[in-house]
């Protein structure tokens, strides 16, 4: 779900700025681009991907999906993306966090050109981010591209699955197989820093929120389909500048697609993947408010050993702040460590991030992070690995 | 001492004129490269002109490569079918950032999504657009190869400098998708740009070039404006080489200034050296009044420079983009180094025509100083030295005119040795003429036309540097007139056979011998299938890569008729036609023969859609229509090599007794609806191919009007400084009863025969420079065949000139005689 924020905020321009775009520009109660910060963009792309809802698919109720073609884009809606993370160990105890998100939105409602939608003209556009967290060197390193969904330079297809930015790749290791998303494989590498992993599930498929219907707000159509896969067995090749790695590990994918927006009052998320040693796994996000209280559109779910799923709203979980980090990029001030407690469950968690810099300084600053979870099930011990999502906390620290 | 400086400035505006005319030309094309090539150290190019898109994603997505950049780029007309050209740049803004800075910058609030799709959105620079008229809001027309496409003004480009400025003087920016919608370059690109870090370019080749077409070549992007300016190397060195024939007309000038200012204060100097100032003294004191001269005429010439200068580089603006590319010169690029060449040829030029009468001045003993006839006897006695120097002078012009290859430069130096020598037999020649004229004179005129004739042997150090000033200048106009007219002659009879079709038709493009503009299949079919159209045969112009070199390589269908055999300058044994039609074999016009050496038999590596591929040089024709060179092919062998099967334009027979003009109205009116084309009876196209002729030519018709200029005031001033210095002559015949009326007489008569003998030396120079023009110069520079056609009334035209020029000379002197008393006259103190 949290993407869906993430991007829904970017489309709608209140909540966060795409910044690096145009140094100072700044759009209505959006964070401010740092002054300092080279500007790596020089496009508006806060008003390509902005403006309003109008003229684009809404999900606007549960609607039965269609595999393997739902695996691919959704065009007629305003965003849409996949998202893969995953934490990863090689043989030699050295260990990674990574991500790999592509996002699509439409800068036009449909039918809306003057000229056809072929060649190089289209109302998509793509936006991916590449990030690797190095906790052995202390070191985070955060990828940003563009391109329009067009001329074969991005795009999303399936069946096959095959969704691209340039050379970022996630497509289905068997385009033979056409209804098999599995096994996967992830491709990206920039400046020495490398992914190539492949994916497989060994968990059924999560249809989030109302059998994949998934309401973000108030109001008809704020809602977003949305499903998850996750618990992936991943293995592959990690390169970062002192040599590559043979790797095994786990992902967690997530593929949403909306045409929403956030409140005016709510100004950022944190959002939690947790998989437990035992089988199970969490997803939970919180909807923060600017008077510090949190959105009742918050909850999440608990996906069972056997892949059956449980909706978790906020009052089914208590979330509290152990330990902060401050950016010295961006001054905002992170939370890095948690306890999470499921009191029905008799579920108690501390989540720590594995290192605290994995703060994503690219059009639209977040903190994307790998985390270690250690806690009790009961009176049994337990363990996991996860990924932490939060945005909004440079806007604080910016206003401030 | 007047006179000398309006001489200096004369000569050296010219000098600057041009001088800064050419920069400015050069700077703006290096500028207009430079901003669209942006950070790119490298492009990918293609030898047909455009690449398959599929390369950039080649590069981009299977070869992982991060910094490269598609571009288009073309050109379109704003408002009307013949609008103004403005150059169209279409990038792809998520890939520009590495590159350039047009699409962001700080104010450049783009709205992305509204530019990649939804409207036709250009970026145009705040002062083009005003320029252009655009709107602010809304849509305005434009044209591309007659077709009409709607734009609308996106946002401005932030301008950060006067250098952005003038770079984007005539630029309009637009998406990609939209620049392939426009120039009807669907899946194609111009090049695709790239950053690759020094020493890479060898791995880039082999690492991410395999999976590529074999015509795509990587090429440096900081050789792009040197090809254009290398277009224009020839233009632009004549143009030079003219200014420079000016400067020597006006160094006679300064001489015989400088000498009369010596001459007339001969007493003065006289009296100097008897009260004992010492020869360096002297010498000293006539060279820094040449310097003070000198500076002083240089200055104004600089400042008149600057205003010729603003004239002459519109007229060298038209001429390239007539000619060559789209261009805008925004302003006269003012260099300190321009400048500075004009002041250094101002002075030197001045004291180096100072030495020979400062020399004399001072090397004579003082007695000798005082007396005029002095100079007059040496110079007599001079006269076999001069006509020896003139002829080891004409024998090293031939000279280095022969051994000079096709260094124009040289050449020009040549040029240069042959019209001084001519000045070295001017003063016998003058003496000659003024010995024949003196009873031819003085039986029509009497004593007055006998004295008159006279005058000008006695003064021969003074009327025949007049004279020769007077030759070169009218010479040079001939010369120069004789060979513009033999050039549009020749022009003319080849037009006359090269179009032998009745209507001919072609978009509308922006360059008048560039023209890359096609039409579209649907006008074609429309036109051949016309009832009253006999036949047709069409014609393709694409740029090719030949031997490494891009060339417009013209391809026909066969003629109805083809050329008389007469109309080639070689072929090869058999028929070279059929072979052209069956095997590889091309032909070659007279310029590329010349530009690259290439004989017939000889083989040339052409850039296929399928890789190189070598044709044989079947025959060389000859052809006016490109200075640059081209290759012929007949379409048969152009399908099998190239995919592409547009035509740039028609050439269409009409049935035999059709009505031509009823046949045109009906064409006309049937592509209107399809595309604006022009569609131009063979008569007319004839004419619009003159008239660009003549366009072409406008710059060296203003730079024959200021030889002129140069010359008269040369003449006017040369002379009457004679006629004043010899006012104490005169007053003498005035006092011994000579009426005012008859001195006046007689100034005119002497100076209108010298006039005379100008104008009439001036022939056979001028007949020699253009003969020099057209089989030297031309040749070397373009490798032109001319007729050499010689039109009596520009040699007539030549000796009125300097005969009108020599009367008006007489006029101030005269006047002036008959209004002062002789009493005063005489009064020397």
């Amino acid at each position: 779900m949290k993407h869906s924020f993430l991007f829904s905020c970017v489309l709608s321009g209140t909540a966060l700025l795409l910044s690096g775009l145009l140094s100072g520009l700044l759009l209505s109660g959006c964070s401010r681009a740092p002054v300092n910060e080279p500007v790596d963009e020089p496009l508006e792309l806060a008003a390509a991907m902005g403006g309003d809802t109008l003229g684009y698919a809404r999900a606007d109720g549960v609607i039965p999906f269609d595999f393997p073609s739902d695996y691919g884009a959704h065009p007629d809606f305003k965003t849409e993306w996949w998202y893969f993370t995953g934490n990863l160990f090689s043989d030699d105890e050295r260990r990674f966090g990574y991500e790999l998100t592509l996002f699509r939105s439409a800068m036009a409602p449909p039918d809306s050109l003057d000229a056809v939608e072929e060649g190089w003209t289209t109302r998509q556009l793509y936006m991916g981010h590449f990030s690797l967290a190095d906790p052995a060197t202390g070191t985070f390193h955060a990828f940003e591209r563009f391109s329009r969904g067009a001329a074969g330079l991005a795009g999303a297809e399936s069946p096959p699955f095959r969704i691209w930015l340039n050379d970022w790749d996630m497509a289905s290791v068997d385009p033979s197989r056409a209804d098999e998303l599995f096994p996967l494989r992830l491709q990206s590498e920039e400046n020495g820093v490398a992914i190539d992993l492949t994916l497989n599930a060994i968990k059924p498929i999560v249809l989030q929120g109302e059998k994949g219907w998934d309401p973000k707000g108030a109001g008809a159509g704020n809602a977003s389909y949305y499903y998850s896969f996750t618990r992936l067995e991943t293995e592959g090749t990690v390169t970062v500048p002192d040599g590559s790695f043979d790797v095994t590990g786990q992902s967690w994918k997530d593929h949403e697609w909306s045409t929403s927006a956030l409140g005016p009052d709510e100004i950022g998320w944190d959002w939690f993947a947790l998989q437990l040693d035992d089988g199970r796994e969490i997803m939970y996000y919180q909807l923060r408010r600017e008077d510090g209280t949190i959105s009742p559109y918050t909850g999440g779910s608990l996906v069972a050993a056997d892949g059956s799923k449980r909706h978790l709203s906020p009052d089914d979980v208590e979330l509290r702040v152990l330990d902060r980090w401050t950016s010295n990029v961006s001054g905002a001030e992170y939370p890095v460590r948690w306890e999470l407690s499921l009191p029905g469950e008799d579920l108690s968690l501390t989540v720590a991030a594995v290192m605290p810099n994995q703060e994503l300084n690219v059009s639209v600053r977040y903190w994307e992070g790998a985390v270690d979870i250690s806690g009790q099930s009961g009176d049994d011990p337990l363990s996991g690995v996860g990924y932490v999502e939060l945005t909004g906390y440079d806007r604080v620290a910016n206003d401030n | 001492m007047a006179l000398s400086i309006v001489g200096v400035a004369l000569g050296v505006a010219v000098v600057v004129g041009i001088d800064l005319a050419n920069t400015s030309a050069r700077t703006a094309f290096t500028l207009s490269t430079e901003t669209v090539a942006g950070r790119a150290t490298h492009s990918l190019e293609a030898s047909s002109g455009t690449l398959p898109d599929s390369v950039y994603r080649i590069i981009k997505v299977d070869e992982g490569f991060r910094d490269a950049a598609p571009v288009i780029e073309g050109s379109v007309r704003i408002g009307e079918v013949d609008g103004p050209v403005v150059q169209v740049l279409g990038v792809d803004p998520l890939a520009e950032d590495p590159f350039r800075s047009f699409t962001g910058g700080p104010d450049g609030g783009i709205d992305l999504g509204r530019f990649m799709g939804r409207s036709p959105g250009v970026l145009v620079a705040a002062a083009t657009a005003e320029r252009l008229n655009l709107p602010e809001e809304g849509r305005f027309s434009a044209w591309h190869e007659g077709q009409h496409v709607d734009l609308e003004v996106e946002a401005l480009l932030p301008v950060d400098s006067d250098l952005d400025a003038a770079s984007l003087e005539n630029l309009i920016v637009v998406d990609i998708a939209t620049a392939q919608r426009v120039l009807t370059m669907q899946g194609q690109l111009s090049r695709v740009d790239l950053i690759l870090p020094e020493g890479t370019e060898a791995a880039f080749r082999a690492n991410h070039m395999r999976g590529l077409p074999d015509n795509v070549t990587l090429e440096q992007s900081a050789g792009r404006s040197d090809t254009l300016a290398q277009m224009t190397e020839a233009f632009s060195l004549n143009l030079t080489a003219m200014s420079l024939l000016a400067l020597v007309v006006g160094m006679f000038l300064i001489y015989n200034t400088m000498t009369f200012s010596v001459v007339q204060r001969r007493p003065l100097l006289g009296r100097l050296r008897a009260v004992g100032v010492t020869r360096r003294e002297m010498y000293w004191m006539i060279i820094s009044e040449a310097l003070l001269v000198g500076l002083a005429g240089s200055i104004l010439g600089v400042v008149g420079g600057l205003a010729l200068g603003n004239v002459l580089v519109g007229l060298v603006t038209q001429t390239i983009n007539d000619l060559y590319f789209v261009v805008r010169i925004r302003d006269l690029d003012v260099s300190a180094w321009s400048i500075g060449k004009g002041l250094a040829i101002g002075i030197g030029s001045t004291i180096l025509s100072t030495l020979p009468p400062a020399r004399e001045a001072t090397r004579t003993a003082p007695s000798m100083v005082l007396k005029r006839s002095a100079t007059e006897t040496s110079t007599l006695h001079a006269l076999p030295r001069l006509v020896v120097s003139g002829v080891v002078l004409a024998v090293a012009g031939v000279g280095i005119l022969w051994l000079s290859g096709k260094s124009i430069a040289w050449s020009y130096g040549g040029i240069l040795a042959i019209i001084l020598a001519f000045a070295c037999w001017i003063p016998p020649i003058v003496l000659l003429g003024a010995r024949t004229l003196r009873p031819v004179l003085g039986r029509v005129f009497g004593i007055i036309g006998r004295m008159g004739a006279s005058g000008i042997e006695q003064s021969l150090s003074r009327s025949a540097v007049a004279v020769a000033a007077l030759t070169i200048a009218v010479a040079s106009t001939t010369g120069v007139g004789v060979m513009v007219d033999s050039f549009r002659t020749t022009v003319n009879t080849w037009l006359t056979y090269a179009l032998e079709a009745d209507i001919y038709i072609s978009p509308p493009g922006d360059v008048f011998r560039r023209n890359d503009a096609t039409i579209t299949a649907e006008a074609e079919h429309f036109i051949r299938s016309r009832p009253d159209v006999e036949a047709a045969y069409s014609v393709r112009t694409a740029r090719v890569l030949i031997d490494n070199q891009e060339t417009d390589l013209i391809v026909t269908e066969p003629r109805p008729r083809e050329l008389e055999p007469g109309r080639y300058k070689a072929t090869m044994t058999g028929d070279f036609r059929r072979a052209m039609q069956e095997s590889d074999v091309v032909m070659v016009s007279e310029p590329y023969a010349f530009r690259y050496g290439t004989n017939v038999g000889d083989s040339l590596r052409i850039m296929t859609s399928h890789g190189p591929v070598a044709f044989r040089v079947g025959a060389i024709y000859y052809d006016y229509a490109s200075d640059l060179g081209v290759v012929q092919m007949t379409r048969d062998r152009y399908d099998i090599h190239f995919d592409d099967p547009r035509v740039s334009g028609l050439a269409v027979y009409a049935t035999d007794g059709k009505d031509l003009d009823g046949l045109i109205q009906d064409l006309r009116e049937g592509t209107a609806s399809v595309q604006s084309l022009n569609i131009r009876s063979n008569r007319d196209l004839r004419q619009a191919s003159l008239d660009v002729f003549d366009q072409t030519f406008t710059v060296t018709t203003v730079l024959r009007l200021l030889a002129i200029l140069v010359a008269f005031v040369g003449v006017l001033t040369a002379l009457m400084a004679l006629q004043l210095e010899r006012s104490r002559e005169l007053a003498v015949l005035r006092a011994n009863g000579m009426t005012p009326g008859q001195v006046g007489r007689m100034i005119t008569l002497q100076t209108s025969s010298m006039g005379l003998l100008a104008g009439l030396l001036s022939v056979p120079l001028g007949l020699v420079l253009a003969w020099l023009l057209i089989y030297v110069i031309n040749q070397r520079s373009f490798g032109w065949t001319l007729q050499f056609e010689v039109d009596g009334v520009i040699l007539l035209q030549a000796i009125l000139l300097a005969v009108v020029a020599a009367a008006l000379a007489a006029m101030y002197p005269s006047l002036s005689m008959s209004r002062t008393k002789a009493s005063e006259a005489l009064r020397e103190e």
